[in-house]
């Protein structure tokens, strides 16, 4: 059962009045008893030396009569229950006991009431009765004996009386007192307790009531005290609300306030049948600005571009920093896809806005992905993953657009995700296959080695081309088992087949940003160790998009695999994060140009103007240069005219699978094909 | 020339006048004096003073107012005292025991005796307990006798020694105790203090006695003749006319209802006529306990 602080003080308080007042009593009623008792013998001794002081003459006269007499007039007191006076053999001369006595009274029922010894003797040692004796003296003999017996009834009954009585005032009292002090306690402390109580549950409802505190005792201090502590708690909560709802960088609100706020507009809208929109803002190439100028710059774009963002949008409309270079934009009460448009064309001038940072010029432009309610999802995930879709598709066409999240984006997400799930199983239910591309070289259209392709076949969709699967396998990190199983395989095959007699030339391996990352030297020395592959065996095809990433590292790790002997080969070049420094701070061993810049040979001025320049550029560092994707024969008498060292395409061979290419290479080595050696290539 | 003026005349009358009343005085003077001192009554300490000052204040009122003139009533505080009073005749009137008239006779003459109870006699008794197994007075020889008040007390001390001695125990045959009075040697007995116990007959009746013990457990061993009761005596020389009067209105007492009254004021059932020679037997008593001259040694 529980019990209050004030019933449990009271009850206290009363057990100690109780207990304190009982004892008092106990003592004062003891005492008391003890005094009457004493009173009563006193009694007994003042009328017992009376009786023996005048009892002699009466004894000595035989006036019995005289002393029966003094007898009745002692018994005749309060509180005697006899008076005998006896001779020295222990006779009675006189007697007089008190019949109504109950003591007496039963002792007669069973004695002889008429032997007054044997009566005496009965009574003799009874725990009511205060037995007194008094020698009767004359003249120093001994005349006889003076007994009385004094009842401590009157005793026991004014003890048990002022027990009741005090048992009243004492129960009068603790009742009084416990009242008066439960009253005094309830008001000085319980009250203040229970404001402070009612101010703590505010404080943890978050309203941050304070108390009272006038009084200067303990309770003043408490509340003061009290008070304290809530406005701090309530600056605290403050702070925390700021560091948990808004960016510590920019003060914007951050992700968690973002999606509390659209779920709070989902629900407004669809109260009010409106639509709304989801704007999220993603900055393109944020790293190269971070990694150019410092991250110290990088923060002050962003603190910059969120200021231009909100004074871009409107008072109803709110920007949020979602983390890293990402924005996102909540706008409510948006009439139509114009509007829409209008603001997100505001929001990507704002972010392109010229910005003067660390004595630079910087321009950052932005990709918008757009997603409305309820048009294209009717939950805030739904909402901000569609907009994060149509950010990424906005970014993979050009920079500074923006896209509205589509149905086909959806389909295409799903898709997607399903992809996702697929490429989980391809790998464990050897779905995926190495095909093998031959390269030839330019000068001898000598076969020379072979460009390794991973082949996607999917049980229900068929060959999964690798510019589908392979962004989603490096987007979800399943690139790393991919390509270490891509790795390990392309290492057997060159074993098996060098192992069988045939010459493979070299195998030229797709290398992932990914894989770069997690030690790429460290295993492609073990599965070289283990396969007894030597380094020039082995070409590693590296995208510029590697090089975007810790250039220390990216150096050890080039520096590491050059250092095994490997053959380092930069991909695509001219399509993505060119540029040309990298080309002096990392060494390349081969350049591949892209495909695109093949395909309008030789009839495309400018593709032409750009293959001449990179085989120019590439001669003067040394660096061989293979081209993608020839397809007829004027491209390939263009690229072995210009000098272009290596060629792959359609027009020589397709990729083939392993089992194609063991023929192929055994036709060469038949010389079925032309005989083909390992060209040096470096 | 003397010339005689009535004032002469006047005053020798008045010196006339005056020398008779004078003689007269003279003449008179005993017998007013007679007839204005009061007359004392005493009492014997039978009882206390003030127990004898309550029981017969009554009958001295009764008397005076009779006599038409005062009746002090004298109580004493002992027997010694009362008799040294006796002796100095300082009664006119006196109510004593049966002893003390016989030794006060040749100056009191008895006029009246008391009548208890109904009773005007009192027999002397030897009185012992039902179950002290004594039958015979001659079993005393050697045991203790109490006696009430003292040796002067007829029924409670000279008729139980009386007794005594026609059983042939003799003063140091046995013991003696004295009781302070008639009753407390009964209640001695009782509560063996003594083996037997001497008194009036009437004694074991009286309320005190019977209230204090159980006279269940008492019995009469022996008992003299029925005795004369107490006397009521007074002074030989008092006028006759005056004792005849006295003696007139004790004995009329019980016919008027103020007489009653004193009566049982007095725990009193009557007042007979007595005179000296219904005391003899107890002279003989007297003179067989106490030798020929009867006096209490």
């Amino acid at each position: 059962m529980r019990l209050s602080l004030g019933a449990k003080f009271t009850i206290t308080v009363a057990i100690i009045l109780v207990g304190t007042m009982a004892a008092n009593t106990l003592y004062f009623i003891g005492t008391a008893s003890r005094f009457h008792e004493q009173q009563l013998i006193e009694r007994g001794r003042a009328l017992g030396h009376l009786i023996s002081l005048v009892s002699p003459d009466a004894i000595l006269g035989f006036d019995f009569l005289l002393l029966n007499d003094y007898t009745r007039e002692v018994s005749a007191q309060r509180d005697i229950v006899y008076g005998v006076i006896v001779n020295p053999k222990g006779v009675p001369l006189s007697s007089y006991i008190n019949d109504a006595d109950p003591l007496i009274k039963k002792q007669l029922e069973a004695a002889d009431s008429k032997n007054i010894p044997k009566l005496l003797q009965t009574l003799d040692g009874q725990k009511d009765l205060i037995q007194l004796q008094f020698p009767i003296v004359h003249n120093n003999e001994v005349l006889g004996r003076f007994l009385v017996g004094i009842s401590r009834q009157s005793l026991q009954s004014e003890f048990h009386r002022q027990l009741i009585i005090q048992l009243v005032v004492l129960a009068a009292l603790v009742v009084f007192l416990s009242a008066a002090i439960h009253v005094v306690f309830r008001i000085n402390v319980l009250f203040p307790i229970r404001k402070l109580i009612a101010a703590s549950q505010d404080v943890g409802r978050g309203q941050y009531t304070l108390v009272e505190a006038k009084s200067e005792d303990e309770m003043g201090f408490l509340a003061r005290a009290f008070n304290a502590m809530t406005e701090e708690v309530q600056r605290e909560a403050a702070k925390l609300h700021r560091q948990a709802n808004f960016d510590a960088l920019t003060g914007l609100p951050n992700r968690m306030m973002a999606l509390d706020r659209i779920r709070l507009e989902i629900s407004r809208a669809k109260r009010s049948n409106q639509r709304f929109g989801v704007f999220f803002i993603d900055l393109d190439n944020f790293k190269n600005v971070n990694d150019s100028l410092g991250h110290a710059v990088g923060d002050e774009l962003l603190v910059a571009i969120g200021t231009r963002v909100q004074a871009a949008i409107r008072e109803s409309d709110i920007v949020a920093r979602l983390g890293g270079d990402e924005f996102v934009v909540l706008a409510p009460d948006i009439a139509s896809d114009v509007k829409a448009e209008e603001l997100a064309e505001r929001l990507i001038k704002a972010v392109s806005e010229p910005q003067v940072l660390a004595g630079r010029k910087v321009v950052a432009n932005c990709s918008i992905g757009i997603a409305l309610y309820p048009d294209n999802g009717n939950s805030t995930e739904e909402l901000m993953a569609n907009a994060d879709n149509a950010m990424y598709q906005a970014k993979s066409m050009r920079d500074g657009s923006a896209i509205f999240f589509t149905a086909e984006m959806n389909i295409r997400l799903r898709e997607r995700m399903q992809m996702e799930q697929d490429l989980n199983l391809a790998l464990e239910s050897g779905q995926l296959e190495l095909n093998f591309q031959p390269i030839f070289e330019m000068a001898s259209q000598r076969h020379c080695g072979a460009e390794v392709l991973l082949r996607w076949h999917h049980p229900e969709r068929g060959t999964i081309s690798p510019e589908i699967f392979i962004p989603l396998a490096e987007a979800t990190g399943q690139i790393v088992a991919i390509g270490d199983w891509v790795l390990e395989q392309a290492c057997r095959s060159w074993s098996a087949w060098h192992n069988a007699g045939i010459n493979p030339g070299f195998l030229a391996i797709n290398v992932s940003r990914v894989q770069f990352r997690k030690r790429l030297s460290i295993r492609l020395a073990e599965l070289m160790s283990k396969y007894s592959i030597p380094g020039e065996a082995l070409e590693l095809e590296i995208t510029e998009r590697v090089l975007l990433d810790d250039h220390s590292q990216v150096a050890e790790e080039l520096s590491s695999l050059r250092a095994a002997g490997l053959t380092l080969s930069l991909d695509d070049f001219g399509t993505g994060y060119s540029s040309l420094s990298y080309l002096k701070r990392f060494r390349f061993d081969v350049l591949k140009i892209d495909r695109s810049f093949i395909t309008g040979l030789p009839d495309n001025a400018d593709d032409v103007l750009l293959v001449k320049a990179i085989l120019a550029m590439a001669r003067g560092f040394g660096i061989k240069v293979v081209a993608e994707g020839v397809e007829n024969h004027d491209q390939l008498s263009f690229l072995a005219a210009q000098g272009c060292n290596f060629s792959q395409g359609f027009l020589l061979a397709k990729p083939m699978n392993e089992a194609s290419y063991s023929s192929f290479l055994k036709n060469v080595q038949a010389g079925v094909e032309p005989p083909r050696r390992i060209a040096s290539r470096k | 020339m003397k010339v005689k003026s009535t004032h002469d005349s006047n005053g020798k009358w008045r010196y006339i006048a005056f020398l008779f009343w004078l003689i007269a005085m003279a003449i008179l003077a005993p017998v007013t004096q007679a007839a204005v001192d009061p007359l004392t009554m005493g009492v014997f300490p039978r009882r206390n003073t003030t127990e004898t000052t309550r029981l017969f204040t009554p009958l001295a009122v009764y008397l005076g107012g009779r006599l038409g003139r005062e009746v002090k009533l004298v109580t004493s505080k002992n027997s010694e005292a009362f008799w040294k009073d006796v002796t100095e005749q300082r009664y006119d009137i006196v109510h004593y025991n049966q002893y003390q008239y016989i030794r006060s006779a040749k100056t009191y003459k008895v006029i009246a005796h008391t009548q208890e109870f109904g009773k005007n006699t009192v027999a002397g008794i030897l009185f012992v307990r039902r179950d002290s197994g004594i039958t015979e007075i001659s079993q005393l020889r050697g045991r203790t006798v109490i006696f009430g008040s003292g040796k002067d007390a007829m029924l409670s001390y000279i008729a139980p020694r009386y007794l005594l001695l026609q059983a042939g125990l003799k003063e140091g045959d046995f013991k003696m105790a004295f009781a302070v009075n008639p009753q407390n040697a009964l209640v001695a007995l009782y509560y063996k203090q003594a083996d037997a116990a001497g008194g009036g007959d009437v004694v074991l009746d009286q309320p005190v006695v019977k209230n204090a013990i159980n006279t269940q457990e008492l019995r009469v061993l022996a008992s003299t003749t029925p005795l004369l009761f107490l006397p009521w005596a007074v002074k030989r020389t008092m006028q006759a006319k005056l004792a005849q009067s006295i003696q007139s209105l004790l004995l009329d007492l019980k016919n008027s209802d103020a007489g009653k009254q004193v009566l049982k004021s007095a725990i009193m059932t009557d007042m007979g006529f007595a005179e000296d020679r219904d005391y003899d037997p107890h002279r003989r008593m007297t003179i067989a306990v106490f030798g020929p001259d009867g006096i209490a040694k």
